[in-house]
């Protein structure tokens, strides 16, 4: 469903991404791993059109994305949600979902007459927070939510998208035990919906646990790739991690 | 005060009704700044004074033309602020309020410092408008004008600019185009100080290139943000404050321009979003 | 080459103005548009000091002392209690200010443009080429020996070194140890005197000092800092020069037809749209 192929990023001087290509299959719960600085996240902004690639191409359902506006590349069917959480603090929940239900709209000339709050919308956006276990919250102000929260209405309004392809960056960051717990039940919901999560995370005990998939950077390339179980054994990921041996051990 | 006076004051209100909440549209919804919105005001002016005096067009083309030049350059503002951000944004509105006002005063098409004067007085249906029903005319238009915020505020249009000024990066995620919002916002602002500005050359019967200067749209600003950026009645009631004040505080007339700037300075310490905005004093008296 | 002279005289002027402007903006990224009231400031309480005392010196000194202690009186009683919410807030309340300080100054001083008639006593400079007035001596001075003392404090003593790990990063500043109260107020005292300084080197230079006076100053005195870069000391100081420059020659050249205040405009906008990051990059964040 993803391609990646062979992507470089340099920033003035500095070489983010060295050529990393790998594939994302449909239905997958893909991990992308790496000790920090190893360019996930300059990646993900590639994906999502935040920032252009010096060199290489990704391509989505056969459509070549790089380049391209993040707003036309959540209109093809990417959706994302950012490390550093960012809700519209000024919405409340359930609005903040309706946001992101009209996402077809935007960009043609129904958003200049398309009401909306509309009773058959605001019920996707209610089933939306009953999925992500928001529902009680649907009138607050998402800047009063604690993080946890914030992090789930920020995967409700992403899938208020209707994504075939979820990228989530570092979803379980600050998260507690239970609200982790929490997220793996999310994701696999998500997945019983159909639709292909790629997501970068820290958390060594959650990823492992609930990827089909991972994928490991370091310093801008990819340096193992396989399922959860043959990653944790391999000598270059452990090399890698060296000094965070607290994140492979726990 | 007479009757004649109190409908000239009316009309006056009404007309910066409508500019406080097209300056809103910009900076209460989309969040952008603007500081040189009197420059719009000016452009709807001229082009309806010109339009009137020199070519002989009558009230309604005149008021569509300056709508549509409101919109034209409203848009064209538009583009720097995709490139822009905040601050650089503020100082490039600003300067672009001069530069239109040094225009107007510098070239003789505009009629240079002594503006352009006689404006017709609008005629409807073969009917001069006088005072009263001048301010009547005005009064519907700025009521139309409210309605259409309201009707702003339920559609898609109002979440694209929430989204824009909360987070832009989210925005582009769940499919909001910035750049295409952030123009959206700033060509309807455009159009409707055009609309404005059309009033104003019609009431006034002539149009001076420093009616547009700075100072004015400090006023406009004050307007906007005394009310409270980014809700309807704010704007409204910052403007009916503007304009009514002055009058009230006739006898301290001298020292009017000094009481803005304590009320700003005042009202920005204590009540940032206005005095009708989440907090504000009004809002929770009328809450009761 | 009496061009020149006139350009250096203003570009002078325009960094006097400047440079607190710009070390505001870098540490606290504020607009600070009162900072125009404030050169306005220092140019009445200059012309009245001089008129009630008669020497020129005591009233300069006094004048810019009091004025920069207006300044930190801003800082520490309107800016700051403001900086923790939207940058809106505290660009608006910057305008009111300026709005109250001027109709202040009009109130109390009147709106007419009064004299400040001042004899030095030394001669003029007369050459086959220029003139240089004793006025303009006076501001060249000022400006060059102001000049030195800055580049001495920025790069030679720890406050200022503080200051521009303050214009860097205002967090990271703190956590090193750095009283960050103390360089903000030391910003804005500076900042303010030599507004003050410029306000009443400009009333001498013009005849005349007005309560208005800070409004094109000021307009022009932000586009020195976007052309500088925002932040950036070096920069200003550059910017307020060429900008200084390129008002002079291009007036002075008939074919010109737009107004001289235009230019500053014009070259701010282009500036903005084409190389926003100025022509010298300090802004880190």
């Amino acid at each position: 469903m993803l391609k990646v192929e062979n992507v470089k990023k340099r920033f003035g001087g500095l070489i983010a991404l060295k050529g990393v290509s790998f594939e994302v299959k449909e239905g997958e719960i893909h991990a992308l791993i790496g000790p920090n600085g190893a360019g996930k996240t300059t990646l993900f902004n590639i994906i999502n059109g935040f920032l252009k690639p010096t060199s290489g191409k990704v391509i989505f359902m056969d459509k070549r994305i790089d380049g391209l506006r993040p707003s036309k590349i959540a209109s093809y069917g990417i959706a994302r949600t950012f490390q550093i959480v960012r809700t519209f603090p000024e919405m409340t929940v359930l609005e903040n979902v309706l946001a992101g239900l009209g996402k077809e709209i935007y960009r043609s000339s129904k958003v200049f007459y398309e009401k909306v709050k509309k009773q058959g919308r605001i019920e996707k956006a209610e089933k939306l927070l009953n999925l992500c276990g928001l529902e009680e919250y649907k009138n607050i102000y998402a800047s009063i939510l604690p993080l946890g929260l914030q992090r789930k209405l920020e995967i409700a309004r992403a899938l208020a998208t209707r994504p075939s392809l979820l990228l989530l960056d570092e979803p379980a960051s600050g998260l507690n035990e239970n609200e982790t717990k929490d997220l793996a039940e999310l994701f696999k919901r998500i997945k019983d919906m159909g639709i292909t999560i790629l997501f970068i995370e820290h958390d060594m005990r959650f990823t492992m646990g609930i990827a089909d998939i991972v994928t490991v950077l370091d310093y801008g390339e990819k340096i193992a790739e396989g399922i959860p179980e043959e990653v944790t054994k391999n000598p270059k990921v452990i090399e890698a991690y060296l000094g965070t041996e607290s994140d492979i051990n726990a | 005060m007479t009757l004649d006076y109190f409908f000239t004051v009316l009309t006056f209100s009404n007309i910066f009704i409508i500019l406080a909440l097209s300056l809103n549209v910009v900076m209460g919804y989309a969040g952008q700044v603007s500081l040189g919105h009197a420059a719009f005001f000016g452009i709807g002016a001229y082009t309806s004074a010109i339009l009137a005096t020199k070519f002989g067009w009558g009230y309604f083309p005149s008021l569509l033309m300056s709508i549509l030049v409101g919109a034209f350059f409203g848009f064209l503002l538009g583009l720097p602020s995709l490139r822009v951000k905040h601050d650089f944004l503020v100082l490039t509105t600003i300067g672009l309020n001069f530069v239109v006002v040094a225009i107007f005063k510098h070239i003789d098409f505009f009629g240079g410092p002594y503006g352009i004067i006689g404006v017709p007085r609008p005629v409807f249906f073969g009917k001069e408008l006088e005072t009263g029903g001048y301010a009547l005319y005005t009064g519907a238009l700025a009521f139309l004008v409210i309605l259409l915020m309201i009707y702003i505020e339920k559609i898609y249009l109002r979440y694209g600019f929430e989204a824009v000024k909360e987070n832009e990066d989210a925005a582009e995620s769940i499919g909001v185009s910035v750049p295409r919002f952030k123009i959206y916002a700033f060509t309807i602002s455009g159009a409707l100080a055009g609309l404005a500005g059309n009033l104003w050359a019609y009431q006034m019967g002539m149009v001076f290139p420093d009616d547009f200067s700075f100072p004015v749209s400090i006023s406009i600003l004050t307007m906007v943000v005394l009310g409270g950026v980014g809700t309807i009645s704010g704007p409204v009631v910052g403007a009916l404050i503007v304009t009514f004040l002055p009058e009230i505080l006739r006898p301290i007339q001298d020292y009017r321009l000094l009481i803005y700037g304590i009320i700003i300075v005042l009202v920005m310490l204590y009540q940032p979003g206005g005095l009708l905005g989440k907090n504000g004093l009004l809002r929770s008296i009328f809450k009761r | 080459m009496q061009n020149v002279i006139n350009a250096l005289i203003l570009g002078g002027i325009y960094v006097l103005i400047s440079v607190g402007l710009t070390m505001i903006y870098g540490i606290l990224r504020i607009l600070h548009i009162a900072h125009a009231g404030i050169y306005t400031l220092g140019a009445f309480l200059g012309l009245s000091f001089y008129a009630a005392t008669g020497n020129f010196w005591l009233s300069l000194i006094l004048s810019v002392v009091l004025t920069g202690f207006a300044g930190v009186l801003i800082y520490r009683y309107i800016y700051r209690k403001v900086l923790d919410k939207e940058k809106i807030v505290s660009l608006v309340i910057s305008i009111g200010m300026f709005t109250a300080m001027q109709e202040l100054y009009r109130l109390i001083w009147g709106p007419y443009k009064k004299p400040f008639a001042l004899d030095l006593g030394i001669n003029d400079i007369r050459t086959k080429y220029f003139v240089l007035t004793q006025h303009q001596i006076l501001i060249l001075t000022v400006t060059a020996v102001v000049l030195l003392i800055l580049y001495f404090l920025m790069n030679y003593t720890k406050l200022g070194k503080a200051m521009k790990a303050c214009a860097d990063d205002l967090e990271i500043a703190a956590a090193m140890g750095i009283n960050v109260e103390y360089v903000i107020s030391f910003a804005f005292f500076l900042g303010s005197a030599l507004a003050a300084l410029a306000g009443i080197l400009i009333g001498v230079y013009e005849n005349n000092v007005y309560p208005t006076m800070g409004s094109s100053v000021s307009y022009k005195a932000f586009v020195v800092i976007v052309l500088g870069g925002f932040g950036s000391l070096t920069g200003a100081i550059t910017a307020g020069f060429l900008l200084a420059f390129a008002e002079t020659f291009l007036v002075a050249w008939k074919g010109f037809i737009l107004p001289r205040d235009a230019i500053a405009f014009l070259l701010m906008i282009f500036i903005l749209i084409f190389k926003p990051e100025g022509l010298f990059r300090r802004v880190t964040r």
